[in-house]
């Protein structure tokens, strides 16, 4: 469990807080995700949970950040790693090997996972992620997309109860990343992780997770059932965040009086509103 | 190509023990510094080109034959006309210009030093960095602070030399000219950015440093890796060997 108590945080070199009055609890299982505008402190949020901050950036923290009852300030970011396992955005400079193996192994051999266990897990997680075949490549020679999918991989690899994701699909393609969020809905349904995960792509995030918070300026101004973004439009207009393309078409048609039902979030429904429409209108 | 880089392979020497290959490269240099013969030297050469070929790797020994044959000429002049021993060979009025003496060290030191540089850089070929270090953590117990510093730093030089070009190409496209033949004006170009690369470095690497930290480096011991590094009968007979070879270069 995550919990945030009135939390602020300012980064030394900066006059305005990245982080202001967050208060909030996530609990085990959850799927979150993290929406905003750049500067809106989304990133900074996933470094509170990793302890990276304050452990690694200097500034003013107010308040507290309790993960699985832990204070990030009270121990070092190794001891939370235990459970909390975080893909950062900058996907190059995270990296800590020059070859696919050893990247995936990195986080698997400093926990002194047992041998028998790490085969295993590199076997486990190169198929998960479809890599396979970039196992012995040089991590300087791979795409945009691959060193994510192996940025990602390093991670799950440690098999983390807390998995956060800081933009884990700007680099793919639209296959790859609904082949990440299914990945991500199975460790969170089948094994019980709870997954954070920071997402421009709002369908993705309104098809998947169970949980969007909105954020700007350094402050939450949406917490809830993604379900629920269908009251919101008129927030998210103001931030300049798209919202779904089916939301806007199903609102269009309810002002229009040709559709009665409920508004659509993904595709399947979309389809059935509009097939709706048209048998009404004796098409 | 960069002379440093790995050159994958399933060769006889791929598949000995990074130790053992960084031990045997240590005897072979050995071997060529103890020895006082041009003779020796030119047959250790021999037999190094030999030992590639029949390892797959003859065009890579001798590409870096050549580039290090220019090495060895820089070595010779300066041997050449310092070296004052002997009699005089060439005279332009009263100055000696040089003498047997230096023609004969410099011949040997040229030699001496293709013979050494030649195993050591092939070592990076047959080897990568990664198992180099990590054999020495296994083997040899070096802690892994330090294997980690130089598997990084190997690391960073592709990451260093992609990023200044794409500064480059990024001035070109503003119309820099920096495809100039004129050495010195090239100069005056990549200077101003010497700045912004390092600062762009020095980011990347307390991001690498905050990510090796999130994923547990300091709680790592000498038994953590998780490759082996075992010791084969073939490296006994490489160390065997290089051994007999000090002993032939020390007799001859």
């Amino acid at each position: 469990m995550i919990q945030f108590e009135d939390f602020s945080f300012r980064y030394k070199s900066s006059e305005a807080f990245a982080l202001q009055g967050i208060s909030m609890t996530i609990e085990n299982g959850a799927f979150v995700g993290i929406i905003g505008n750049s500067g809106a402190g989304k990133s900074t949020l996933t470094y509170t949970l990793s302890g990276i901050i304050p452990h690694h950036f200097d500034g003013d923290f107010y308040g507290s950040v309790k993960v699985n009852g832990l204070d990030t300030v009270e121990v070092k970011p190794e001891k939370l790693a235990q459970f909390v396992g975080e893909v950062f955005q900058d996907i190059d400079s995270q990296m800590v090997s020059s070859i696919v193996e050893d990247e995936i192994l990195f986080g698997m051999e400093n926990f002194g996972v047992p041998h028998d266990e790490i085969g295993r897990r590199l076997d486990s997680v190169l198929d998960m992620l479809g890599i396979r075949d970039l196992k012995d490549r040089q991590i300087s020679s791979l795409s945009g997309g691959q060193k994510q999918k192996v940025a990602i991989a390093a991670i799950l690899a440690m098999d983390p109860e807390i998995i956060v994701l800081d933009e884990p699909t700007g680099e793919l393609d639209p296959a790859s990343s609904i082949m990440i969020f299914d990945i991500l809905r199975r460790l969170n349904r089948e094994f019980g992780k709870t997954v954070i995960v920071v997402e421009q792509k709002i369908m993705l995030l309104c098809e998947y997770v169970d949980r969007l918070l909105v954020m700007d300026a350094g402050k939450i101004v949406f917490d809830g059932r993604s379900e629920e973004i269908v009251q919101q439009v008129p927030l998210f207009k103001n931030l300049g965040i798209n919202v779904p393309r089916v939301v806007e078409l199903g609102q269009q048609l309810t002002a229009a009086g040709l559709y009665h039902g409920a508004i659509p979030l993904d595709l399947d429904q979309a389809e059935k509103m509009v097939k709706e429409v048209l048998a009404d209108a004796g098409v | 190509m960069n002379l440093l880089q790995y050159q994958p392979g399933e060769s006889f020497l791929h598949k000995l023990n990074p130790v053992t290959k960084l031990l045997a490269v240590f005897l072979y240099c050995v071997a060529c510094i103890i020895s006082d013969s041009i003779f020796v030297e030119l047959g250790l050469i021999f037999l190094m080109l030999i030992i590639c070929f029949f390892a797959g790797l003859g065009k890579r020994a001798l590409s870096l034959t050549k580039n290090l044959l220019i090495l060895g000429g820089m070595m010779f002049i300066l041997q050449l006309l310092f070296v004052r021993t002997g009699t005089p060979l060439l005279k332009i009025g009263s100055l000696c210009i040089f003498t047997t003496g230096g023609v004969f060290s410099a011949l040997l030191l040229s030699c001496r030093i293709i013979a050494t540089m030649l195993p050591m850089m092939l070592l990076f070929a047959i080897t990568q960095m990664t198992d180099l270090c990590g054999a020495m953590v296994k083997r040899l117990h070096i802690p892994y602070r330090y294997a980690f510093i130089v598997t990084t730093a190997f690391r960073f030089v592709p990451l260093f030399t992609s990023e200044f070009h794409d500064i480059e190409d990024a001035q070109k496209a503003r119309g820099v000219e920096y495809d100039t033949k004129n050495i010195f004006k090239k100069i005056g170009l990549v200077v101003p950015l010497v700045v912004p690369l390092l600062m762009s470095s020095l980011k990347k690497v307390d991001a690498g440093a905050m990510s090796a930290e999130v994923r547990g480096f300091n709680l790592r011991t000498v038994r953590s890796g998780y490759r082996d590094y075992p010791f084969a009968a073939g490296d006994g007979v490489c160390i065997a060997l290089t051994v007999v070879l000090i002993i032939i270069s020390a007799l001859l």
